[in-house]
């Protein structure tokens, strides 16, 4: 791994935390630990988070960025969905800067019959979720891009989530609060002191150095990773792991979320996201959590399945792949994953012959990370006997009130004063360069992908061909000494890493775009597989 | 209606070499393209093969490249074919400002990323960064000139670098064609000169970024080197290319002087074809369709990002006359599991087929229209980004169908 800071941040930042004590040890940083994070500062109680990556590295930060209406799981999973609308009606005023509020169609093709829209509009009843029915005339007026053989169309309070905002404004919240957080940092063992967990030891993944953290309790909050943890304490519990693969395009499709009005399946829902749509799902059953890749035959079941809802698909240039991988709670029936319900557990191992101290959540979706944060949280305050209710669903993350959307972010360029605006580093996306340098400011980005995952850079049209040769140089320019003669190492790194989301897609306008870019770093700048040249003819 | 001897379609190097090329021998010519051609984005320096080391010399290390590579597009010209077009394209460029060879063997020129590459010929632009040491440079970049990083070149070559502010031109704008207009004017150059000296201490050789100007470059390099007293190269700066846009240019002038025809601007949209051979094109200029009839035809729309290769979701197709495609079976092989694969991805080796004459042949080896060729890098079995030949396959392929289409 290749470091962007320099050591001395580094060395300033961990004798902050060397062999520290907590109350609270959470391991992930996403969705649900930063959630339990928050609602334990917001509750007084000291906690530390510790995550291996940056915030929001497994399925907080690889799902389809859907706010669930609850409206998908009415017919089969009624209590889901009751939780999902109740979450969705929380979230949209704790988080509103994070949310689009674009309403979704559940759509009906005719191969999809007039019965189960029935059901559906009956079960939405049932389970508390809004409905307005629509005409084939009316879901076209709305969704012009629509299939025209459509037989109707059911209008639910869906929308669009950016789950990545979302984590970091809970984490910010919760540090505000005096919690602590260290990304890149990996759990290597549990500490036992006979009968109960003590605390971790860590790793810091980027200087390799070793440390311990004591705790009275440590939650496992790792997702699909948890049985990876709890292995370490020689405990497993039954998970499946489901891959879900996505694709991205380079427009807007719809105005609102499009599902299709059947019972849940594969490739059967686009969700607009900011300037694209995002294209979903499938569900793979997954053995390696670290490699899993988008294959071809998913990336043509997904366009295939897709252009039955939006039949001018096939033209569309998409600009990246992407899987994620759900952890879902073993039920005893084998059979399809869907099937398995997506319904949370949490786990305290002292009482079930595991070590005391040791509580693990997990399965769930992004939609009920806070209540899977505050059933945590109750059940430690149960344990340590203390009585503060729970407030996540009534106050407001720090930024709520800000506008996030593309509309916002020209506005605010807009107002600024020619010579204020500076450089554009990002000319897809619009990112200045003053973003960067407040990012880097801050002092916690730790690598390249944490400044990518803080800013838009990198995720338009050219997914970072131009703008992260910009940024590199900026780098350069401030951390000459450090950095010196890694950053086409890390540029290398950055071209691998978007390799993985974009060679799916590659065919019509975007295979176009990437003759552009690999004449540009493989022509151009002669950036190879092997050792550069350096002048005099001799090897780096 | 009009007729002309040959109609190129492109107006990438390979399109413009083949144009120049039957007009020197008294054809009437059209040439027609959609866009601008990949020189404006990519060109500055003329590739032969990359790949050969620089102390190899490169007739000998080309002859036997091809040797074992029979089906590459070179195996087609020959070293002596590569030498003919290769003198032909020097003799568009005369001093001052023109292309050389520094010696027998390929030579190494610094780039935006601070990497050495290898290249044939240099212009006169560049050719001072063969010569740089590390420690006699200084390498200068401008602030808010983002498409050239001159912290990142400095950095990865070990020179001292420097970034100049142009405090009159805001820093939004500096893109790659407002500086090199500025930089030709005279006042703003002696400038930018005087800055740089300023910054000087004691080195003997300058690197900028490769936007010394459009229309008289060697004047703009001529006045940099006599205010600073150092010898002063350009390097090569993310897209668009000034370097290659030069190179249009002349090339646009020289066949505009010549009589040639050319329709920009607007793609071709049919083919009419009768008994195998092509008889006349369709170009669309909505709201008109106009159509131009010729006695042969050169396909010169180059790859991917040109438009003479598209990829669908399940083939890769040549729009234009629907000819017949090399290319790996299926799409999860067109490309290699990393980016930086040791291997070429395959889908580079695509490409048209062509006998010995440049004629697109089937996959039977039949030729597909016996008045039709095809040159650059449409051409199947080239790696040409990897190997480094885009502008040799371009210059000798171009100039060999144009050869080959007037003597049928």
């Amino acid at each position: 791994m290749v470091k962007v800071v320099t050591m001395a941040d580094i060395a300033h930042c961990r004798r902050k935390f060397m062999d520290l004590q907590t109350e609270v040890l959470i391991i992930g940083g996403g969705a649900t630990g930063t959630g339990i994070a928050r609602d334990l500062s917001l509750r007084g109680i000291p906690c530390l988070l510790v995550e291996k990556g940056d915030f929001t590295s497994g399925a907080s930060g690889r799902n389809q960025g859907l706010l669930h209406s609850g409206g998908r799981y009415a017919v089969n999973d009624p209590e889901a969905a009751r939780e999902c609308i109740t979450e969705n009606r929380i979230l949209r005023r704790i988080a509103p800067h994070c949310i689009e509020p674009t309403d979704g169609l559940f759509v009906s093709l005719p191969e999809d019959g007039p019965e189960y829209r029935a059901n559906f509009i009956r079960a939405c009843g049932a389970a508390g979720i809004d409905t307005l029915p629509l005409s084939p005339r009316e879901a076209l007026s709305l969704e012009p891009r629509l299939n025209p053989r459509l037989i109707g169309a059911v209008q639910v309070p869906d929308g669009a989530i950016d789950p990545f905002t979302l984590v970091v404004e809970n984490a910010r919240d919760a540090e505000s609060r005096g919690a602590h957080i260290l990304i890149h940092t990996e759990v290597t063992d549990l500490i036992r002191d006979g009968v109960r967990i003590a605390g971790v030891r860590v790793r810091d993944r980027i200087t390799a150095e070793a440390f311990a953290i004591a705790a009275t309790w440590v939650i496992n909050a790792t997702g699909a990773w948890a049985n990876h943890i709890l292995r370490m304490a020689g405990l497993q519990i039954g998970l499946a792991l489901s891959k879900g693969s996505m694709l991205i395009t380079n427009t807007r499709l719809s105005e609102r979320v499009l599902n299709r009005c059947h019972p849940p399946a594969s490739g059967d829902i686009i969700v607009p996201n900011d300037t694209v749509s995002i294209l979903g799902t499938t569900s793979l059953r997954a053995d390696d959590l670290e490699h899993y890749e988008v294959t071809p035959e998913e990336v043509t079941f997904l366009v295939d399945e897709l252009s039955r809802m939006i039949p001018d698909l096939k033209g569309e240039r998409f600009t990246r792949a992407y899987a994620g991988v759900r952890p879902l709670l073993q039920s005893e029936e084998a059979g399809d994953d869907r099937m398995i319900s997506r319904g949370f557990t949490l786990i305290d191992h002292g009482s079930c012959s595991g070590p005391e101290g040791l509580v693990t959540i997990t399965g769930g979706k992004l939609m009920t990370y806070r209540l899977m944060a505050e059933k945590t949280v109750d059940f430690i305050c149960e344990r340590m006997g203390l009585h503060v209710p729970c407030s996540t669903h009534v106050q407001r993350l720090p930024g709520a009130g800000q506008g996030h959307t593309l509309q916002d972010r020209l506005l605010r360029l807009r107002r600024q004063a020619p010579a204020a605006k500076g450089e554009i580093l990002c000319d897809c996306e619009l990112v200045p360069r003053e973003a960067v340098d407040a990012i880097l400011r801050e002092g916690k980005v730790r690598e390249l992908q944490d400044i990518l995952h803080r800013t838009r850079l990198a995720k338009g049209t050219c997914q970072g061909g131009f703008c992260v040769y910009r940024l590199l140089g900026l780098l350069n320019e401030r951390h000459k000494a450090d950095v010196s003669g890694g950053s086409n190492l890390i540029l290398k790194a950055f071209l691998e890493e978007r390799w993985r989301g974009i060679r799916p897609v590659l065919w019509g306008t975007s295979l176009k775009e990437e003759e552009l870019i690999e004449s540009i770093y493989k022509g151009l700048f002669n950036l190879t597989s092997g050792e550069p040249v350096l002048p005099g003819g001799g090897g780096a | 209606m009009k007729r002309f001897d040959l109609i190129v379609i492109g107006i990438g190097l390979a399109g413009l070499t083949a144009a120049r090329t039957a007009i020197g021998m008294g054809a009437k010519v059209l040439i027609v393209g959609r866009g601008m051609g990949a020189l404006t984005l990519f060109g500055n320096t003329v590739d032969l093969l990359g790949e050969i080391p620089p102390e190899t010399d490169i007739a000998e290390g080309i002859t036997r490249w091809i040797a074992a590579h029979p089906e590459h597009p070179y195996a087609r010209t020959g070293w002596e074919g590569i030498e003919s077009a290769i003198a032909a394209f020097r003799g568009l460029f005369p001093p001052p400002y023109d292309f050389t060879a520094s010696g027998q063997g390929n030579v190494l020129l610094p780039t935006g990323a601070g990497t050495m590459r290898p290249t044939w010929l240099t212009p006169v632009t560049m050719a001072a960064g063969a010569a740089m040491t590390p420690a006699e440079t200084l390498i200068v970049g401008f602030r808010g000139f983002k498409d050239f990083q001159g912290d990142t070149v400095s950095l990865h070559l070990k020179c001292r670098g420097v970034t100049l502010s142009l405090p009159r031109y805001g820093l939004e704008g500096l893109s790659a064609p407002a500086l090199a207009r500025l930089m030709d004017e005279t006042s703003f150059r002696e400038r930018v000169g005087e800055s740089i000296r300023q910054q000087m201490a004691g080195e003997r050789f300058i690197g900028l970024p490769a936007v010394l100007g459009l229309r008289e470059p060697a004047a703009v390099l001529k006045t940099l080197e006599s205010v600073t007293g150092a010898r002063v190269f350009e390097i090569p700066v993310l897209p668009p290319s000034i370097p290659g846009t030069r190179i249009f240019h002349r090339f646009r002038e020289e066949l505009i002087a010549k009589g040639a025809d050319f329709r920009m601007g607007h793609p071709v949209s049919g083919v009419m074809v009768k008994d195998g051979r092509c008889e006349g094109i369709n170009i669309q200029n909505p709201p008109l369709v106009a159509e131009y009839r010729a006695d042969r035809f050169i396909l010169a729309t180059g790859r991917f990002l040109g438009g003479g290769l598209w990829a669908e979701m399940d083939r890769i197709i040549e729009p234009v006359f629907g000819i017949p495609v090399f290319q790996p079976e299926e799409r999860g092989k067109w490309f290699g599991e990393r980016f930086f694969d040791p291997e070429a991805h395959p889908i580079h080796r695509a490409g048209v087929v062509t006998d010995a004459d440049l004629r697109p042949v089937d996959a039977a080896g039949r030729v597909v229209l016996a008045n039709v060729r095809a040159a650059g890098s449409i051409l199947a079995h080239h790696q040409a980004i990897e190997e480094k030949s885009r502008e040799g396959i371009d210059i000798a392929t171009g100039f060999l169908a144009a050869k080959r289409a007037l003597a049928s």
